[in-house]
């Protein structure tokens, strides 16, 4: 038994890191062994900084950057601002009308991005949203509220409605009850929905390509890189672009849990 | 019933039915407007010179293959991290890397791994048996390769899912099949399967309806050749711009898509 699980493992271990592992690679060993080989080298044989050097230098990637960053902050300040009292609100309305409230919430996660993606492009074009950070987030945060309205559902079931009713006897007001008692214990679910947030959009491509087409945010300029056979820096930006949320991935790992991206599915 | 907790989902509600049931039924009628502005057909005729039905066929079998590799690899990684074993932590650490990786950098990583010359797959093939596979010469094989990149990326979704789901069967349901002399296999099937149901329904429609807008990976993997329904839309959409009912009509046919898959699995899930 013992024997099969750590095989199990190593095989897991291998398929998650190898993609990653040859990522460095491509970034790291020089391009004779990498891009330019017939059969590139598995091992790292020629390390060099000069690719990411060469990659950076003059190109534009800043900008593209922080418009990911701006972007995806954004995103996940208004996906929060608007999850926590969805959240509560349906942890405290009738199971049947919270049910159908989240089904309704999750069928408009499933329209396509690239079919709501159309009509919007064409109407911020009217409303100057066409090519705008701010126009970009409002799209992206259709991704993110349901799921966070989901995970935040769950997470104020969670907490004994007791503790509520006795805020209400000592006379603290719907405010009050959420600022001193509701939200501090629901902190780890909103870590969750805001982190959930902030990666679903720092990802998010099809609504960037749509909306802002042309000074893009690090995906888009990462794939354009790659299509005009700018190689070496659409790696070199693909590893900028991973390490901040590796870290974030690391920090916030406790709360990327089954049970909160299950939501409300026991509760 | 209490009015407040109603209120406060109101504003979450008012922004998702404003911004997402709006739009998509403005792609829906638009679409149905030929370029006079009369109501008509025009452009679902049209679409029959854009190679749809091979759009179609291929968006299915990759959301098919797609899933079904992420349910097999989930399920292997969920029952790994059921157990307790030295270097747990660091393998749970190591499975949740890919969620934090973007879209964009997986397809940029795999297309080099599945290279036309050479590349990363063909060194180990090449090594091992001496072959050297052009990965792009079949679409069922270019398929293939959008499948793999994408499970590399949503299968740890789908095994934290399972793995919740795993840790709320009761242990003794297993010790009481293993006392009656259940093998792990019939355990999985009589105990694991049918306990859960509702975490897999819920992972198949998550991922399921991600599978049928699957977008970037294939952009930037095979480009347009073959099609998915999705690339069809975008490429529709750029070339025909500003005239956008190509792009609408396909799109509508997407969400029609999505909708029968979604329903389908929400009743075999057994509705919760």
């Amino acid at each position: 038994m013992r024997w099969w699980t750590y095989l199990g493992a190593i095989v897991v271990g291998i398929y998650f890191l190898f993609p990653l592992y040859i990522l460095v690679l491509l970034a790291f060993n020089s391009p004779k062994y990498t891009v330019l080989a017939k059969f590139p080298s598995l091992l790292p044989v020629s390390l060099t900084l000069n690719n990411l050097l060469t990659a950076l230098q003059g190109t534009a990637f800043i900008d593209p950057f922080i418009k990911s960053l701006e972007t995806a902050t954004l995103v996940g300040i208004i996906t929060i601002a608007l999850a926590i009292p969805a959240g509560y609100g349906l942890s405290r309305l009738p199971r049947a009308i919270a049910y159908s409230i989240i089904i309704l919430l999750l069928v408009t996660n499933m329209m396509p991005a690239i079919v709501i993606g159309i009509p919007i492009a064409v109407d911020f074009l009217k409303l100057h949203l066409f090519e705008s950070v701010i126009g970009l987030a409002l799209a992206q945060t259709l991704i993110t509220l349901p799921l966070a309205t989901f995970i935040l559902q769950g997470t104020f079931s969670s907490i004994p409605i007791d503790l509520e009713h006795q805020a209400r006897v000592d006379g603290a007001n719907l405010f009050n009850r959420l600022f001193s008692v509701l939200l501090p214990l629901a902190a780890p679910g909103i870590a969750a929905a805001f982190l959930i947030s902030w990666m679903f959009s720092w990802d998010e491509f099809t609504y960037a390509i749509l909306l802002i087409p042309y000074h893009s945010t690090l995906p888009v300029t990462i794939y354009q890189d790659v299509t005009r056979g700018n190689l070496l820096a659409g790696i070199a930006f693909s590893l900028i672009f991973t390490i901040p949320v590796i870290i974030l991935t690391f920090a916030l790992q406790k709360y990327l849990r089954g049970e909160y991206l299950a939501g409300g599915i026991k509760g | 019933m209490k009015l407040t907790p109603f209120l406060l989902v109101l504003p979450a509600l008012a922004y998702v039915i404003g911004f997402a049931f709006f739009p998509t039924i403005e792609a829906v009628y638009l679409s149905f407007q030929d370029p006079h502005g009369g109501f008509s057909l025009y452009n679902y005729e049209e679409l029959s010179y854009f190679n749809l039905s091979g759009a179609i066929i291929d968006t299915i079998v990759v959301t098919i293959g797609a899933l079904a590799i992420q349910l097999a690899l989930g399920f292997l990684v969920a029952s790994v991290l059921a157990r307790e074993f030295f270097g747990k932590r660091a393998l749970s650490s190591i499975t949740i890397i890919p969620m934090g990786i973007a879209t964009v950098v997986a397809a940029v990583t795999f297309s080099f791994v599945f290279q036309t010359s050479g590349g990363y797959a063909n060194t180990i093939l090449h090594s091992l048996f001496g072959l050297n596979v052009n990965w792009y010469q079949s679409s069922i094989s270019s398929l293939l390769v959008v499948m793999i990149a994408d499970s590399w990326k949503n299968t740890p979704i789908v095994a934290l899912i399972l793995l919740a789901g795993m840790s709320s069967i009761p242990k003794e349901l297993y010790y009481a099949s293993a006392i009656d002399g259940a093998g792990p296999i019939r355990r999985f099937f009589y105990i694991t399967l049918p306990n859960l149901r509702s975490f897999i329904g819920i992972s198949l429609i998550l991922r399921g309806v991600q599978e049928f807008n699957i977008f970037a990976l294939p952009l930037i993997l095979i480009g347009e050749h073959p099609p998915l329904l999705t690339t069809l839309i975008y490429d529709l959409y750029t070339t025909t711009f500003p005239e956008v009912g190509l792009a609408l009509a396909s799109a509508t046919i997407l969400l029609g898509f999505i909708l029968v898959f979604s329903s389908i699995v929400i009743k075999l899930s057994g509705g919760r």
